[in-house]
C-alpha cells in the first residue's frame, strides 16, 4: 500500500509523543491542544452521550501518558494511533453489558447528524488527514458508503447492520465486502 | 484451532476487526492469532491505516476544561522514568561541527577587542531550528574572583512575555538533573554572575539551555517550560 509522507503535524505530534515518553509534561499539553478536539468529535460521535464521552476521554489521554513510549512512528500514522485507542475504548464502552440493553445508540441514522454541523462526508472532504479516503468514499456505491461509516462508528455487526437497515443479511454483507475492496484498491493508487 | 492461512481470508478478517464487523467468538479466534503473528497485526495496521482517518465525519469539538484538568491531576506526580534533559531528541540537530557553530565561533574568536581573559568554555546556543540565538561562555571560573559567564545575543531574541522569565541552566550531563543559574534580562550583551557555590560544577557543564518559566523563574527547580534555546559546552582551555 503506498502510504504518503508524514505531513507536518504527524510529524510534531510524534515528536511530542516521544517527549511524553520522557514525561514532559508541557509536551503533553500541547498534544492535548493539537488533538483534543478532533478525538472528543469522535467519542461523541460514537457514545452520543457527553458524560460518557468526556469519561472516555480522559481515560484514553492518560492511557495515551502512560503509552507514549509504545508508539513507533513506523507502524502507524501518531492520529491514527491516538484515535484507535478512544474509538477501541468506545466501542468496548457500548459492548458493556448494562448498555447493549439500551437501543439508543442504533436510533440516529449516519447519513443525517442530527443537529447542524456539516454531515460526515463534507466533515471527512474538509479534513486534512482523510483527503484521500474522502475521495475514495465518494466513489462508492450510497449503501456501500453507508454501511461502512455505521459499522465504524457504531461497531455493528453484519446482523446489526442487517437490522438496522432493514435489510437481508447477504445483501449488507456484500455492501460492506465490497466497499471495503474498492476501497482497498482506491487508496492502494492514491 | 483455526490459523487463517489464505491471505485473502486474513484481509476480509482483518479489515471486519478494524470496521467492528468481526465479533464474537470469530473475533475472539482473531484475537488470540494477533497474539503471535505478527504477519496478521501488519495486516490489521494496514487496514488501521486506511479505515480509521473516517473518524474525521465526526468533526471537531472542543471537549471542557474539566476533562484536562481531570487528567492533569490523574497524570500529575508522574515524573518518573528518564527526564527531557536526557532526551536524544533535546539534542537532535545539535552539531558541534556544524557550520553554523563554526562561524559563530571563529566569529567570536576573531572579534575585536578580544574578551580579555580569555575564554575557557563556550556554549552556542541554538534554538529550535538549529540557528544560533546565544553564545554563552566564561573564562577558567575558579580564578575569578568575581565568578560570572558572559552571553551574547546573536540572533534577535523572541519577545518574552509578560508574566514569564528566561531561566538559564546549567546542564551536567548524564542522568544529572539541570542546575538553575538564575533569571537573564532581554537586553543584548550581559554578564551574569554566578553562584560561588556553582564554580566548582561550572568546569565540568556539558550544556547550557534556557527555558521559559513563570515571572519569578521556575517554582520547582527544574524546567517547567519549553526549552527554546540549548547548546553544549565545548572546552576551549
Amino acid at each position: 500500500m503506498n502510504r504518503p509522507a508524514p505531513d507536518a503535524l504527524a510529524l510534531q505530534l510524534a515528536e511530542l509523543l516521544a517527549q511524553c515518553a520522557l514525561k514532559n509534561q508541557h509536551s503533553f499539553n500541547k498534544l492535548y491542544q493539537l488533538t483534543a478536539a478532533k478525538l472528543y468529535g469522535v467519542a461523541l460521535r460514537i457514545l452520543r452521550r457527553q458524560d460518557w464521552a468526556e469519561e472516555v476521554l480522559q481515560e484514553c489521554y492518560v492511557n495515551i501518558w502512560n503509552h507514549a513510549g509504545d508508539y513507533a512512528m513506523a507502524k502507524s500514522a501518531p492520529l491514527t494511533w491516538m484515535t484507535s485507542i478512544v474509538r477501541n475504548r468506545c466501542l468496548d464502552w457500548l459492548r458493556r453489558p448494562q448498555t447493549e440493553a439500551t437501543g439508543e445508540q442504533y436510533d440516529v441514522a449516519v447519513e443525517a447528524w442530527q443537529d447542524d454541523a456539516p454531515g460526515p462526508m463534507e466533515q471527512l472532504a474538509a479534513s486534512s488527514e482523510a483527503a484521500a479516503l474522502a475521495r475514495c468514499m465518494q466513489q462508492l456505491d450510497a449503501k456501500q458508503r453507508q454501511s461502512i461509516m455505521l459499522a465504524f462508528f457504531n461497531g455493528l455487526s453484519h446482523s446489526e447492520l442487517a437490522a438496522h437497515m432493514k435489510q437481508p443479511l447477504g445483501t449488507v454483507k456484500t455492501w460492506v465486502r465490497r466497499g471495503l475492496e474498492r476501497l482497498k484498491t482506491c487508496l492502494g493508487t492514491a | 484451532m483455526a490459523t487463517y492461512k489464505n491471505p485473502q481470508l486474513r484481509d476480509k478478517l482483518a479489515a471486519g476487526y478494524v470496521l467492528g464487523t468481526l465479533r464474537g467468538r470469530a473475533r475472539d479466534r482473531f484475537v488470540a492469532l494477533l497474539r503471535y503473528d505478527f504477519d496478521l497485526r501488519r495486516v490489521v495496521a494496514e487496514w488501521e491505516a486506511r479505515l480509521t482517518p473516517l473518524a474525521a465525519a465526526a468533526g471537531e469539538i472542543a471537549p471542557p476544561a474539566r476533562v484536562w484538568q481531570a487528567v492533569s491531576r490523574r497524570i500529575g506526580g508522574a515524573a518518573r522514568g528518564a527526564s527531557w534533559w536526557e532526551s536524544l531528541a533535546l539534542w537532535r540537530g545539535l552539531a558541534i561541527a556544524g557550520t553554523s557553530f563554526a562561524l559563530v565561533l571563529a566569529a567570536y574568536v576573531g572579534m575585536a577587542p578580544r574578551p580579555e581573559p580569555p575564554m575557557a568554555m563556550v556554549a552556542v546556543m541554538n534554538d529550535d531550528k538549529g540557528q544560533p540565538a546565544l553564545v554563552v561562555s566564561w573564562p577558567p571560573m575558579k580564578a575569578m574572583r568575581d565568578p560570572h559567564i558572559r552571553i551574547k545575543v546573536v540572533q534577535e531574541h523572541p519577545v518574552m512575555e509578560s508574566g514569564t522569565s528566561w531561566e538559564m541552566w546549567m546542564l551536567p550531563g548524564g542522568k544529572a538533573a539541570p542546575v538553575s543559574l538564575g533569571l537573564i534580562t532581554t537586553d543584548r550583551d550581559q554578564v551574569m554572575k554566578i553562584n560561588p557555590a556553582l564554580v566548582n560544577k561550572m568546569g565540568g557543564a556539558w550544556g547550557i539551555a534556557m527555558s521559559v518559566e513563570p515571572a519569578r523563574g521556575s517554582p520547582t527547580g527544574a524546567p517547567t517550560g519549553p526549552v527554546i534555546f540549548k547548546g553544549q559546552c565545548v572546552k576551549i582551555l
